[in-house]
């Protein structure tokens, strides 16, 4: 995976940088698909723009501000708060983590590979799009937050908060030092149960208690109860943060799976906002394949009209 | 509400999304690229509302029949941010829009232009289509 990495930052290094004023990749644009935006370990630090949307409310990637120093909380930390979009998997988690297409399908065990399969068939089976929550590690193309919860006895919890995709749930991350808690009395659950660490300047992530309910990505990559993730989350400038990913998941993968997202700060001024997802759902209403009041579907919407 | 410009289908050949999506429930699963109306019509209800924003607009045709288009866009929250606000569209204003059909309920449309009769020159809510 490492190797792959830098490959591809050798390749995507001889790629041309964003012209000045571009945003980068929207609807329409013939922007380079991936541009080197800092070093993390030495290395290059690829910028996929697979969607350009991911990154709509984001700073130009050539402004100043990209590249200035990381700010510090008052205890030294890196301040990881954001907002940031992008950082995350949403239509092929293979691909938008550094792989090669099919690279991760490949490495499916092969009742993974089938279910995959049948829900990539299907018309409107993906939860998310009923407004339930897209949990680790998807990012929508909306901003999102790391909130670090500080009480008298310092840094106690991170709270992640999406302006969509988590169902109006935030996830938290103990950062207090607990344990997980027993595995054969944790009862599976959205987001999991996540304790945090500092790595030096690394925030480490480590999730167990998943349920298997959610989709990597919108063609259904599969994941088990068995599945334990590990995110590495590195702020190498003010405008980039990284997010190292560790899928270790026996009842899905032939091996463990290692990825990289990359997230970007906002706009000044731009703030997560109220997104009440269930408040009036109508996917799926004019194509024909759900009816109002399906499950999940706005079931007081008007057929047509008032 | 009441005289009203006929509504009319056309073939409208254009890769639309230039960005590709998941097949399953892309845009072109929900809505027929192909199948462009455009009306006049009178504003009933603005719709900011999660996920998406929706626009209702009463179409008379000739015969004095009412035909309501519901009109879905992207997500309140984005169309904020571009600037629009709750003043910028109101129900009662008469509008002219053009939008694709939905596939099987045809009114179900996802709006791609829109502007006022008083201002035909100024797009309300442009680019902000749906997903």
């Amino acid at each position: 995976m490492r190797k792959i990495l830098f490959v591809t930052a050798a390749i995507a290094a001889l790629l041309p940088s964003y012209p000045s004023g571009q945003q980068g990749g929207g609807r329409g644009q013939a922007g380079p698909r991936e541009v080197v935006v800092g070093q993390l370990a030495g290395k290059p630090v690829i910028q996929p723009v697979t969607r350009g949307v991911d990154y709509r409310d984001t700073i130009n990637p050539n402004d100043p501000a990209m590249n200035g120093p990381v700010p510090r909380l008052p205890d030294g930390h890196p301040d990881l708060t954001g907002p940031w979009e992008g950082g995350g998997s949403d239509n092929d988690i293979g691909v938008e983590g550094g792989l090669k297409p099919g690279e991760m399908d490949a490495l499916l065990l092969p009742a993974a590979r089938a279910l995959k399969a049948e829900r990539s068939k299907a018309i409107y089976g993906e939860p998310y799009i009923y407004c339930l929550p897209m949990s680790v590690p998807r990012i929508n193309p909306y901003p999102w937050k790391f909130v670090m919860g500080y009480t008298a006895k310092g840094l106690q919890y991170v709270y992640q908060l999406h302006e969509t995709g988590d169902a109006g749930a935030h996830r938290v991350i103990y950062m207090d030092g607990r344990p997980h808690p027993n595995p054969d009395t944790l009862i599976p659950s959205w987001w999991g149960h996540s304790i945090g660490r500092w790595d030096g300047d690394t925030l480490v992530i480590d999730t167990v208690g998943y349920n298997d309910k959610f989709w990597f990505d919108a063609p259904g990559t599969p994941h088990s109860e068995k599945l334990h993730t590990i995110e590495r989350w590195t702020r190498i400038s003010n405008g980039t943060l990284v997010n190292d990913f560790r899928i270790e998941d026996p009842g899905t993968f032939t091996r463990p799976v290692e990825l990289r997202f990359v997230a970007r700060i906002v706009k000044p001024g731009v703030e997560l906002m109220e997104y009440i997802c269930a408040e009036n759902n109508q996917i799926g209403l004019a194509g024909g394949y759900l009816k109002p009041g399906s499950p999940g579907i706005a079931g007081g919407a008007p057929p047509i009209g008032k | 509400m009441r005289s009203t410009c006929g509504v009319i289908l056309a073939a409208f050949a254009v890769t639309y999304l230039t960005v590709p999506v998941a097949a399953h429930h892309g845009f072109d699963t929900e809505y027929d690229s192909n199948k462009t109306i455009t009306a006049t019509g009178v504003v009933s209800k603005v719709e900011w509302t999660n996920p998406h924003m929706h626009v209702y607009v009463d179409v008379t045709d000739g015969s004095g029949k009412v035909k309501t288009y519901n009109l879905e866009l992207t997500s309140p929250n984005a169309i904020q941010r571009q600037g629009w606000n709750k003043n910028d569209l109101l129900a009662g204003e008469r509008v002219t829009f053009k939008a694709h059909a939905g596939k099987v309920e045809e009114a179900r449309a996802a709006l791609d232009s829109l502007v006022k009769v008083s201002a035909p020159n100024q797009e309300i809510f442009k680019g902000q289509r749906p997903e």
